[in-house]
């Protein structure tokens, strides 16, 4: 077979991308297609009253306008997305999931009120300040931490307090290990929330063909399948009256997995009404309150060590910020209790978590999904620890890695996936060694840095660990064809929006084919393609999909060299398939190409033996075990300009492993993006609520999102440890480069700054912030 | 937002009341006041136009006067909510006698919420300094215009 898988290939989508051949949502044009647009609510929590389109239905061009009295009784709250696990012994849960439009009381700024339909956006627009709104606003709960108090406002009436969760998880007897310990340190850590910011916002177009009694939905969705399967149920419809199709997606992240938005459920519902297609593309503002978000805890944690940095303990005290609603149960922050515990040997841990609705916007997993959370806590703690022990904080990280003879290991606590949290593979000590060498720790630390002090330059260092669960199942599945112009298709259910699937499972295929990675057609997210499978999420493309795309192949494989072998009247072994061809391995010219073993294996007449399947095709279907858990280190070098603040960031290092690199184009790729998206995390983009759960920074002028001029160059290194859980041994990288960024950046900055009792403990910082922590907060910048 | 100043206008503090007593002059203070319409002895009820950066429409809203000790203190209790966005707030206004005339002290908080407080804050704090300057102008214009009156 020709090594295909691990090459450094270019894109086979990226000729239609970038010269625009490439089917975004908001390229799909129907004939009479109407524009809906959303009145939404400004306040953020507030009785309903009334809502009165009457205006609205007045204004020239508008066909229809909907509150949630139109809806009848196809108005009810949302099923939710992820149920609560049942696998934790006294797990407190109360679902409160969102509704389509606000019936009775409105719980966060953005949630919509009322559809307008119109023919065309700009008049369903106008006509959104027709309609008359009758509410009474209500104290806001827009603080985690007084949320619990006797006194606060209610989000959910129905609810003793604004709890939407409590889980306690226990490992080992940390009770007992704080008693034994040299040195206890507790530290209150707060992180904040951003924005996915994707460059494509939501949308949807959605077209009932009565003659054909056909739904389709075109929906920016990272999530077809699912979306289809709810859509048929909620609306009465048979799963195959439902075509979803998520094209291309300019960018996912988390938010577009959650599910069922209320405009998914909106625009299919007023399509089915009013036999028109519909279209709906959100606008940016829209985004920032009416997509979900992510972040948003208040950790208070104690860290149990010997003298000499042994780690006995970790307790972690918690709150997590669903927002208004909790569709997404607890993945976030099962993956922050997962994660806190890193690379890491902690033989006790006692994580409390409470999850609190506030008066927010929803949060649901964004790039990291709590594991950022997780390693900035578990990581400020081993920095906080090495100075106060006098330990180099590289040397306290290897004392407490886990050892490589250790695995598959089990953290003895559960996971997002319900499941005990059990690390598959992982070799922590190489990972640190090279990152060190390659930032030059030693000679940084010993001679630059002094120098460079010594004429006032704030130069600092930073290096982390983390690990990364990924690839999570259930399964996914795909379907390879060979048609009989030679070409594969290959099809499978997850959605896109970016990650180069036309090419890593074209990669994959070609190598078990022997055909040009350019000649393998991909489709991805449309469920009249392939309709078995759950969605792109949790790192999961490149080893749940990429690994039953292998078994699809392989299958196909083995088909092509059964038929070649009775054509060629050769036995299997001395076949081989290259170029295109099955040829007899010893007389190239002895041969048959893909094309025409597909034409035989379809013929249109004559008699075939009981039982065989026609063409060359096969479907199959992979669901790991548990997650494949990768890992890392990175480390940076940065310089704080005390006048105004700003971090440049001098050198930044990954060293990955996320075992068998696919392709290291686009492995890299996903790296540098999510190292991007890190340091927005770090230093630039923060949501600002004022007390009346108002957002203040709600677009691309106030929210900063980094540009290429604020992202340093990337030294990319990969170790590779294969996950023994997938025959390609591949683990997820779609998150990682994001993960340990944060916990890094605050270090960096930490050791830059140099003063003494300076710690930061909180994400993200800002040039004001930094300004503040230096200088007190009592300071007027 | 906090909301604080101050301001010393040629006259005497029982002319600078009546003037800021009268909806009249308040109707021409605030640029962008399309009406204002005295309800009852406290309380007024209007619309404004008002443009914030990229944010602008119409509010219309309601003040009400309280706490008046004549001619020196009271408090204004305010909110409103149009198009782009909604308000919320309350201040006080003291009158002090000073060698120059009368020094007019005024402190406030407001909310804001909607488009106007998610796409205009960085905005908000110059545009409300800016139209309060104009305000002042404007009353110290009227403040002239009644003297001269009384003259007459």
């Amino acid at each position: 077979m020709a090594k295909l898988i691990g090459k450094r290939i270019t894109r086979n989508e990226d000729p239609r991308l970038l010269t625009g051949q490439a089917l975004f949502v908001d390229d799909v044009e129907l004939p009479g297609m109407l524009h809906a647009a959303f009145l939404r609510s400004e306040y953020a929590h507030a009785k309903l009253k009334g809502v009165d389109v009457s205006a609205a239905l007045e204004r020239p061009g508008v066909i229809a306008a909907f509150t949630a009295e139109d809806m009848g009784d196809a108005w009810s709250p949302g099923p939710p997305l992820v149920i609560p696990p049942p696998t934790i012994e006294d797990v407190e849960f109360y679902t409160r999931t969102q509704v389509p439009l606000v019936k009775d009381k409105i719980r966060h700024a953005g949630e919509p009120l009322a559809i307008v339909i119109a023919e065309s956006r700009y008049i369903a627009e106008d006509a959104l300040d027709d309609i008359v709104v009758d509410l009474e606003p209500l104290d806001v709960v827009a603080d985690i931490e007084r949320a619990l108090d006797p006194d606060s406002p209610l989000v959910h009436d129905d609810l003793e307090s604004n709890l939407a969760a409590h889980l306690v998880q226990e490992k080992g007897d940390y009770a007992a290990a704080r008693e034994q310990a040299d040195k206890v340190i507790r530290r209150r850590i707060v992180i904040e929330r951003g924005i996915a910011g994707a460059m494509e916002n939501r949308g949807i177009v959605a077209s009932w063909d009565n003659k054909q009694q056909q739904l389709t939905v075109w929906d920016t969705t990272q999530s077809p399948i699912p979306i289809r399967n709810g859509l048929a149920s909620m609306f009465g419809l048979s799963e195959h009256q439902v075509r979803v199709i998520a094209p291309f997606v300019g960018g996912g992240f988390g938010p577009k997995i959650m599910m069922f938005y209320p405009e998914e459920v909106l625009l299919t519902w007023s399509t089915l009404r009013m036999g028109k297609p519909i279209k709906w593309i959100e606008d940016r503002r829209e985004n920032f309150y009416a997509t979900t978000q992510e972040r948003g805890q208040v950790h208070d944690v104690e860290l149990a060590l010997t003298n000499d940095g042994r780690i006995l303990g970790l307790s972690d005290d918690f709150l997590h910020d669903t927002g208004a609603y909790d569709p997404y149960g607890l993945t976030i922050p099962l993956n922050t209790q997962c994660h806190a515990l890193g690379p890491y040997d902690i033989p006790s841990y006692s994580s409390d978590l409470k999850v609190i609705f506030t008066n927010m916007t929803l949060t649901t997993p964004v790039r990291g999904a709590g594991r950022p959370q997780g390693v900035f806590v578990i990581e400020r703690m081993l920095d906080i620890a090495a100075k106060e022990l006098g330990i180099d904080r590289a040397e306290i990280r290897k004392r407490n890695y886990l050892p490589k003879d250790v695995f598959p290991y089990d953290n003895l606590i559960i996971d997002q996936a319900f499941s005990s949290f059990v690390i598959d593979s992982g070799d922590y000590l190489p990972a640190m060694e090279k990152a060190l060498e390659m930032i030059e720790y030693e000679k940084f630390t010993q001679e630059e840095q002094p120098k460079l002090r010594e004429e006032g330059r704030r130069v600092g260092i930073g290096v982390v660990s983390f690990i990364e669960t990924t690839g999570v199942g259930p399964y996914e599945g795909a379907r390879v064809t060979i048609e009989s112009s030679g070409k594969v298709s290959t099809a499978t259910g997850v959605g896109t929006q970016g990650q180069g699937h036309f090419t890593v499972f074209a990669q994959i295929v070609a190598e078990q084919l022997g055909v040009d990675v350019r000649d393998v057609h991909l489709v991805t997210g449309d469920t009249a393609q392939f309709h078995w499978g759950t969605g792109t999420f949790a790192s999961r493309g490149a080893v749940v999909a990429a690994n039953a795309v292998n078994a699809a192949a392989s299958i196909v494989r083995g088909k092509v060299l059964e038929l070649a072998s009775e054509l060629l009247e050769t036995p299997e072994e001395e076949l081989e398939l290259e170029d295109g061809v099955v040829r007899v391995a010893d007389i190239p010219t002895k041969s048959m190409s893909l094309g025409e073993l597909a034409q035989r294996a379809n013929p249109l007449r004559g008699a075939v033996e009981p039982g065989t399947e026609p063409g060359l095709e096969a479907t199959a279907y992979f669901g790991p075990k548990y997650g494949a858990t990768a890992f890392g280190t990175h480390a940076m070098i940065v310089e704080v300009d005390l006048e105004t603040m700003m971090v440049e960031i001098k050198r930044y290092i990954v060293v990955e492993d996320c075992g068998t690199v696919l392709n290291p184009l686009i492995v890299d790729g996903q790296l540098h993006g999510g190292v991007a998206l890190g340091i927005g995390n770090s230093f630039y983009e923060k949501l600002v609520f004022d007390e009346n759960g108002q957002l203040l920074n709600a677009s691309f002028a106030d929210y900063l999102i980094p540009t290429a001029a604020e992202i340093p160059r990337i030294e990319i290194a990969h170790q590779v440890t294969p996950s023994p859980l997938n025959p390609l041994g591949s683990k997820g990288v779609g998150e990682a480069g994001a993960i340990p960024v944060p916990a890094l950046f605050a270090q960096a900055v930490e050791n830059a700054l140099g003063v003494d009792g300076l710690e930061i403990l909180e994400s993200p910082l800002s040039p004001q912030r930094l300004f503040e922590l230096l200088h007190g907060e009592e300071t007027e910048a | 937002m906090k909301i604080e100043g101050e301001h010393v206008f040629n006259g005497s503090r029982e002319d600078v009341w009546a003037m800021v007593r009268d909806p009249e002059v308040l109707a021409t203070m605030l640029p962008g006041t399309t009406n204002l319409n005295q309800l009852s002895e406290n309380e007024y009820e209007g619309a404004i136009n008002l443009r914030v950066g990229p944010i602008s429409g119409g509010f219309s809203g309601r003040i009400v006067v309280e706490d008046e000790v004549p001619p020196e203190h009271c408090k204004l209790v305010a909110e409103g909510e149009g198009r782009p966005g909604f308000f919320k707030g309350s201040g006080t206004v003291d009158l002090i006698e000073v060698d120059a005339g009368t020094l007019m002290k005024y402190e406030g908080e407001i909310q804001i919420g909607g488009k106007l407080a998610s796409i205009g804050q960085r905005l908000i704090d110059m545009t409300s300094k800016t139209m309060i300057r104009q305000g002042m102008k404007v009353l110290d214009a009227a403040l002239e215009e009644r003297k001269a009156n009384v003259m007459d």
